[in-house]
């Protein structure tokens, strides 16, 4: 049997290259109506009157009062109104839809539009607490009673901002008692459970199809089931087909983006040892709750990094403040994590006067070792040999001595990280239950029906390649639709890194069975997501197993920074990763540049920041991404490391090629410019602020 | 809505210009951008347009013995391919936007444009630039430095366009460019930085230095480069305190989403020290 690996064409490549592929602004109804938002022109406080001008015929306005169901989006935790009755908790909170055929005479209506506001004094700082964990780990704090001492430092993290190149959009049309949204989505379960709620109405009665996805990054996980709901609402009542479409500013200034976050460490050292650590982790969750809760899980049970770390005493808040809602984003919590551990790490041998690489690497986790919620690392853990590789192919050793001189400013860094595959704790069991399905065809073609999205990082070609290995059937026989949630079960969110590991085990199995009744002629075969029975979770007092399986990786930065600019020049970069088994070796190529240019360009460039609650970077002008020639040269080692629940062994690889960017480029240029870094990005404006002002 | 007019010679666009108010559009890189409205409208021109960018006797590059002249009209990809520019010029224009948008975009455009952040304007200050401006019955000169008042404030007369630059040939020793941008490739400046200089037996005989993006105009002054011309390069660089206490107080930039005034100020006398510091004797 030929090696899964082996790389074939994206099945995408040739309808996105010539065009052809039909995105939701493609789309066009007959009778259309475009649909625009009102928002809030103040940050806090309440509408106290909206004065509407005359609306003209075929025109609509369309609010809180027109939400049959719940006026609430349902999420995981449920504090999003679809429209606001009339508090204000953000600037540009959605107020209404103003809806008609022409968008010249829409704006016309909005711009006339009056709202009288009682304004209150809007929190920006961190103080207003709305979830707060904590979890223990072997002593927790008590180990600190008999430490030698205690090393504590602070780091920061910003907003960071998905920039899809589509942005958020869907249309929706009205057939009899049944509403259909398609949109650009990574989730068509979420988006049809919240229009249930919103519309009242019997499942069967809305349908979510996904259109061509142009770009994600977790931006559309949460964000498209406001906006969702908001146009089901209208579609419902007004029964004409609509569409509604961000404009990017629009875009930039109102959805979802990373939480900044701020962590504090201290460790207790004993015999020049870290016998444990203390945390706190704040991250700023915006005017509504949302997933928040769920990111800073992901980023405190990423504490310890890729170490392992006996005595834990870990603790974190979300604060609301008046801005920006934050949620999804590629990582999930941990790409803030990741950097701020792997900084401290690095800032404790520094202080301890020992050579940082042998101090991380003696601590580093290992198979059977226990997790910071005292789960087990059950599988193969291959972090020596990677490391062993991206030292020697990026020649560290001579470049990091080279590079101690302080007059010649290059410098290179090395990040170790890993990621836990798949939804935190318990989810898939008890929130998820994934279920896949797969047809045969009489004319001997396999159809895949899976709620997975396309949005580019080619699950459509990975899923059909598996399906046909297993079949042992061409490619082309197996058929793999954008998923429409009138034909195909909920096999969970395009997230969480779990898509080729737990769907794509479901649909392996499925794909097993299918393999030995082939002859029948026409049958379907269904599997639902069984947790392995020895992965145990308690969520409420974190213990036990958060994910069934990890990644693994190490990042490699080169860098140069000009003396007289302060700007960083990206060298080289040099990747390892166990992902577990590639099902197909370009796909994850694919993710392996894209996700270290998102990481890395977390970490050094992309500034995004807030100003009385208005982001000022609203569009790709001031939103800096690296372009092609920021990126240099990137080379990439795969190490095969199969999970036994993994399709021929797969894990997640999605989100793990991110996570280990920022503190990698972080520490180059602490290397460059021979001064602690403690907060990302790590723009020009502070490596001369650090140059010019701090100690060493 | 506003009427547009496609000017298809010189005579036609200036007789228009005589007519009535124009919002005159060139490569529109600028306008189209700066006049945006939603996806599927119409450009939210607020005044009647008149395109020029069909008028092709204004798109060309020349030379007599004194100058080098650019039309109006002239692509940026044009200016970038031409051996007849100065390599400073190309070495600004391929540091702006993209290949796309400098196949439409023009020098005028950056001028008229007259944002503190135009990077041609560092080096067409440098360079001594002088634009020919036509109305109907009018050609006249004038310095782009006394044409560019403001920001994005011209001295242009409702009847008039920019027909050409014109660049007068010198010899330096040395000159260069550097944009400070967030990242390599199509990035608008956070500062920008034009110099040069000649030497002739160890004397400073010319020496140029302009801003970009740190004040509301390029910022040049002849009255400090003159300070220091006729020195020796050994004394030149022995003042190198003077030199940037001179422009010290000249460097006003200000904080905005892109970058802050400290950081634009450090680095732009970085800039100038690193210049200072490198001339050579001869
Ligand atoms: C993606 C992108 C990247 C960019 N990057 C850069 C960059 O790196 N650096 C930079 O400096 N700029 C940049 N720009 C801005 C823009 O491209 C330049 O300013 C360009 O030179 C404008 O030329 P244009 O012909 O397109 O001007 P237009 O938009 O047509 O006009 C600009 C202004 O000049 C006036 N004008 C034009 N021609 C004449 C004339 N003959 N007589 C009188 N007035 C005239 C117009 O009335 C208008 O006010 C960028 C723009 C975009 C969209």
């Amino acid at each position: 049997m030929k090696d899964i690996s082996k790389s074939i064409n994206k099945v995408d490549n040739e309808e996105k290259i010539s065009g052809s592929a039909e995105y939701i602004a493609d789309i066009k109804m007959d009778g259309m109506l475009y649909a625009m938002t009102l928002r809030s022109s103040i940050v806090k406080g309440e509408i106290i009157k909206i004065s509407y001008p005359k609306i003209p015929d075929n025109y609509y306005v369309i609010d809180h009062k027109d939400v049959q169901g719940k006026n609430i989006v349902k999420i995981i935790y449920d504090d999003m109104p679809i429209f606001t009755t009339k508090k204000i908790s953000y600037l540009h909170e959605p107020i209404a839809l103003v809806i008609g055929p022409e968008k010249e005479k829409i704006v016309e209506i909005l711009d006339s539009i009056e709202i009288k506001y009682k304004e209150e004094e809007p929190q920006f700082e961190w103080e207003d607490s709305v979830v707060d964990f904590h979890f223990d780990k072997g002593e927790g704090e008590r180990v600190f009673d008999h430490a030698d001492k205690v090393i504590s430092y602070d780091y920061e993290t910003g907003y960071q901002e998905q920039a899809y190149i589509e942005t958020q959009g869907f249309i929706g049309y009205q057939d009899g008692d049944k509403t259909t949204l398609i949109g650009s989505i990574q989730c068509p379960y979420y988006v049809k459970n919240a229009l249930i709620q919103a519309l009242d109405s019997e499942p069967e009665n809305v349908r979510v199809i996904q259109s061509t996805v142009g770009g994600a990054f977790g931006g559309k996980e949460e964000f498209p089931s406001l906006i969702g709901c908001q146009l089901a609402v209208a579609v419902k009542k007004i029964k004409k087909p609509i569409q509604l479409i961000y404009e990017r500013e629009e875009d930039m200034l109102v959805t979802t983006k990373r939480h900044p976050a701020k962590i504090h460490f201290d460790a207790a050292i004993k015999e020049n040892k870290i016998k444990g650590i203390k945390a706190h982790v704040g991250i700023d969750g915006g005017a509504t709750i949302g997933l928040s809760g769920v990111v800073l899980s992901r980023a405190m049970l990423a504490c310890s990094g890729a170490y392992t770390i006996d005595n834990l005493d870990i603790t974190g808040d979300v604060y609301k403040t008046n801005t920006v809602p934050n949620g999804a984003f590629r990582g999930f919590g941990a790409p803030q994590m990741m950097f701020a551990i792997e900084m401290f790490v690095e800032h404790i041998a520094k202080d301890l006067n020992i050579d940082p690489l042998e101090f991380r690497k003696s601590i580093l986790a290992k198979q059977n070792d226990h997790t910071s919620t005292n789960g087990v690392y059950r599988d193969p853990i291959l972090m020596p040999e990677m490391i062993e590789k991206a030292m020697k192919e990026s020649d560290y050793l001579r470049k990091k001595k080279a590079y101690a001189n302080p007059n010649i400013f290059k410098g290179i860094g090395m990040s170790f990280f890993f990621h836990g595959c798949g939804f935190t704790g318990s989810g898939e069991k008890k929130i998820i239950k994934a279920r896949v399905r797969l047809r045969k065809h009489k004319n001997n073609k396999a159809e895949i029906l899976i709620a997975a999205v396309d949005m580019g990082q080619g699950v459509k070609t990975t899923f059909r390649k598996l399906v046909a290995n297993i079949l042992e059937i061409d490619i082309e026989n197996v058929i793999f639709n954008n998923p429409d949630t009138d034909y195909v079960p909920d096999s969970g969110p395009t997230v969480a890194s779990r898509t080729m590991m737990i769907v794509g085990g479901l649909v392996a199995r499925a794909a097993k069975e299918m393999k030995q009744r082939w002859r029948e002629d026409e049958f379907v075969v269904e599997k639902q997501y069984k947790q392995p029975d020895y992965i145990k979770y308690d969520e409420e007092n974190f213990i036990g197993d958060a994910y069934p399986a990890y990644s693994w990786g190490v990042n490699v930065v080169e860098v140069e920074v000009s003396k007289t600019t302060y700007q960083v020049k990206l060298v080289k970069t040099w990747s390892v990763y166990d992902g577990g088994k590639a099902i197909d070796e370009k796909v994850v190529l694919g993710q392996a540049d894209g996700g270290l240019a998102q990481g890395v360009g977390y970490g050094y460039l992309e500034v995004m920041n807030h100003k009385q609650g208005k982001i000022q970077q609203k569009n790709m002008t001031d939103y800096i991404i690296p372009t092609a020639k920021d990126m240099p040269d990137m080379e990439t080692y795969l190490y095969d490391n199969p999970y036994a629940f993994g399709p021929y062994g797969a894990k997640g690889v999605g989100e793990l090629t991110l996570v280990g960017g920022a503190p990698a480029v972080a520490k180059a240029i602490e290397n460059a410019i021979n001064k602690r870094i403690y907060k990302i990005p790590v723009t020009p404006e502070y490596i001369m602020e650090l140059i010019n002002n701090a100690k060493n | 809505m506003v009427d547009g007019l496609i000017a298809k010679s010189l005579n036609e666009a200036l007789e228009a210009l005589d007519n009535k108010e124009y919002q005159i559009v060139a490569g529109g890189t600028d306008m189209l951008i700066q006049n945006r409205s939603h996806s599927g409208m119409n450009i939210d021109y607020k005044k009647d347009v008149l395109y020029i960018n069909l008028i092709d006797e204004l798109d060309f590059i020349k030379v007599d013995e004194k100058n080098l002249y650019i039309g109006a009209n002239t692509r940026l990809e044009t200016i970038l391919e031409s051996k007849l520019v100065p390599q400073i010029l190309r070495d600004v224009v391929i540091e702006m936007a993209s290949p796309g948008i400098r196949h439409t975009a023009t020098l005028a455009g950056n001028i008229g444009n007259a944002s503190p952040a135009g990077d041609s304007l560092v080096v067409l200050y440098l360079l001594d630039c002088e634009l020919e401006i036509k109305s109907l019955t009018k050609t006249r000169k004038v310095l782009l430095k006394d044409f560019i008042t403001g920001v994005r404030k011209i001295a242009l007369n409702k009847n008039e366009l920019i027909t050409k630059l014109i660049i007068p040939k010198i010899n330096l020793t040395d000159c260069y460019f550097h944009k400070v941008g967030p990242r390599l490739s199509d990035a608008i400046s956070k500062l920008s930085f034009a110099c040069g200089y000649s030497v002739e037996n160890s004397i400073i005989k010319d020496l140029r230095v302009a801003f970009g993006a740190v004040y509301v105009t390029v910022v040049r002054s002849r009255e400090v480069e003159g300070k220091f011309i006729g020195q020796s390069v050994n004394d030149l660089k022995a003042n190198l305190d003077d030199i940037i206490n001179a422009y010290e107080p000249l460097i006003k930039p200000i904080d905005d989403q892109r970058s802050n005034r400290v950081y634009r100020k450090n680095v732009a006398i970085n800039l100038l020290r690193e210049f200072i510091e490198n001339i050579k004797e001869d």
